[in-house]
């Protein structure tokens, strides 16, 4: 516990509300309890129960009723679902649950999420090919600054230059020298590179696999440097924006215009952290239900617990429009302005703390 | 066969027909992926470093290595030198091999050698050391105001460590060698 940090992290989070007020949105207080939690093949949710007594319930049948209910890895659907009912502009900062998990400093089971979302964007800003995502490259951008212009600690470096973007496309060429779109439906070909990179393969790796070996191997360290120590404090500062993912990538955005194998997802490095995950949002709701099956079929296939699709979620999507939104881990942001080296120093009690109770 | 999960620094896998030490390692979830174990791996034979990630999923071989407790004697030319307390052999491991846990060894230290072959291949220190303070600015009045709460200090043997700032010159602390933090006063 570090009660300076903690300070510091009230004042971050003020200041995160005052930003999204001044510019006209609305904060909401979405569920952290639900039904269908959002099934993400490599996202492990939280399940419990809940009792309730059916009397009066008459859709609940006779007697006791149990339900099955898990904590939200992220507040996704309830947002996309309260801009398909007409909200526009709105956020929500609350905490968000992933188990099985690391507990390496950057991860906590429990976690403060902030996620933002807005729609009917400029027409001329979604004409053009990737517009949408650089409009939201731009309002995380101005976002960060404002919260590090408000404290009293003063303005850090990293943040006062304009931040990096670059495509993941670019990044693949500028770091390793491969071109990646010709690869994109080649699996053999993935398996033949990650092979000449040294890595191992085996019959199990998928595209996405092979992908991963590759990139956190030999790209996202020189676009994220972090000293194997998770020393952060150290190295190249210089926030990056990685954007246009392969749309496998990306089950939640949009597919891109101009090659529908990529799709308009972005990510946000500081010091070694992922800060930023961001979409522009599907709204059609075949594509989505297509994908949606697939992560279930991935699920399955991986040994892991499936629920049904969120079919509320699905109907309600094609009448959402067009949105963007990003998810922004809010105990990283608090990291990097204190200079904490692990989360547990900027929240009030550690995962160690809370669940293990030997001491040593 | 083993699983990635099982990878820490100083264990062997055996890849390609060559044993290969983990001198770095890192888990990585990243966002929408699988989780994956980020290492680097150094051929014991030809010394010749790799970065490799592995898919959790995956299976590798982890080869058996002993692990001996020895006492550090000296450093010279070859590198740290170091004896088993209890046959008297000695064993030499190169400033390379040592890396940056080197900064935390002194004269008679209890440590722990992975050894692969007949030859120590990783230096284990123990996990929490003393070391002294021996120079460090005075802490100044307005320092937490303004959002300072730690602040460099030397230790004895030499290395700097961020402790907070109400520390004094001569005090002793407790220093985490996993990650180089300071922990408490001793």
């Amino acid at each position: 516990m570090n009660l300076q940090n903690l300070l510091s992290r009230s004042q971050i989070i003020k200041s995160i509300r005052r930003f999204f007020d001044e510019r006209g949105y609305t904060e909401i207080h979405t569920p952290r309890l639900v039904g269908l939690p959002g099934q993400e093949p490599h996202l492990e949710p939280m399940w419990t129960t809940v009792k309730v007594l059916s009397s009066g319930n008459w859709e609940l049948g006779t007697g006791n009723c149990e339900l099955p209910a898990a904590l939200i890895t992220s507040p996704e659907y309830a947002m996309k679902r309260l801009l398909a009912a007409g909200m526009d502009k709105i956020y929500d900062l609350g905490s968000c649950f992933r188990n099985n998990e690391p507990w390496d400093g950057t991860h906590d089971p429990e976690f403060l999420m902030l996620e933002w979302y807005r729609k009917n964007l400029t027409a001329e800003a979604s004409a053009k090919a990737g517009a949408d995502l650089f409009l939201l490259m731009d309002e995380t951008e101005e976002m960060i600054r404002f919260v590090c212009h408000s404290r009293a600690g003063g303005n850090p470096e990293w943040a006062q230059a304009p931040f990096r973007r670059i495509s993941v496309e670019d990044a693949w060429r500028e770091y390793l020298g491969v071109e990646l779109t010709p690869l994109l439906d080649d699996l053999e070909g993935m398996k033949k590179l990650a092979v000449s990179l040294g890595q191992t393969v085996d019959e199990y790796d998928s595209w996405d696999d092979l992908y991963f070996k590759i990139f956190l191997t030999h790209i996202e360290p020189k676009i994220c440097p972090s000293d194997p120590n998770h020393e952060l404090r150290t190295t190249n500062y210089q926030p990056t924006f990685l954007y246009r993912y392969p749309a496998s990538m990306a089950a939640l955005a949009r597919r891109s215009a101009d090659d529908p194998r990529y799709a308009e997802r972005v990510e946000l490095y500081v010091g070694g952290l992922e800060l930023a995950n961001g979409f522009v949002e599907l709204a059609d709701a075949e594509e989505q239900r297509k994908r949606f099956e697939a992560e279930q079929a991935l699920r399955q296939k991986l040994g892991k617990k499936t629920w049904p699709l969120d079919e509320k979620f699905l109907a309600d999507l094609p009448m959402m429009g067009n949105a963007v939104g990003v998810a922004f881990g809010v105990d990283r942001l608090a990291m990097l302005l204190t200079g904490a080296k692990s989360i547990n120093d900027v929240v009030s009690f550690s995962a160690r703390e809370r669940f293990v109770s030997r001491t040593e | 066969m083993s699983s990635p999960n099982d990878i820490k620094k100083g264990v062997v896998i055996l890849q390609n027909g060559d044993p290969w030490v983990v001198t770095e390692f890192q888990h990585i979830n990243p966002g929408k992926g699988a989780a994956f174990v980020r290492t680097r791996i150094k051929n014991l034979k030809s010394g010749k470093t790799l970065e490799q990630t592995y898919k959790v999923s995956e299976t590798i071989t982890i080869v058996e290595v002993e692990y001996r407790n020895m006492q550090y004697l000296y450093h010279d030319a070859t590198g740290y030198n170091f004896m088993d307390s209890g046959t008297y052999e000695q064993f030499s491991m190169s400033d390379e091999d040592v890396g940056d846990q080197g900064k935390y060894i002194r004269d008679g230290l209890e440590v722990t050698l992975t050894m692969y072959e007949g030859r120590p291949i990783a230096l284990q220190l123990p996990k929490k050391m003393n070391f002294k303070i021996v120079e460090t600015m005075p802490a100044v009045k307005g320092d937490t105001a303004s959002g300072n709460v730690t602040k460099e200090a030397k230790t004895d043997v030499g290395f700097i460590v961020n402790v907070p700032i109400f520390l004094k010159e001569g005090e002793e602390i407790v220093v985490n060698t996993d990650t180089g933090e300071y922990v408490e006063r001793a």
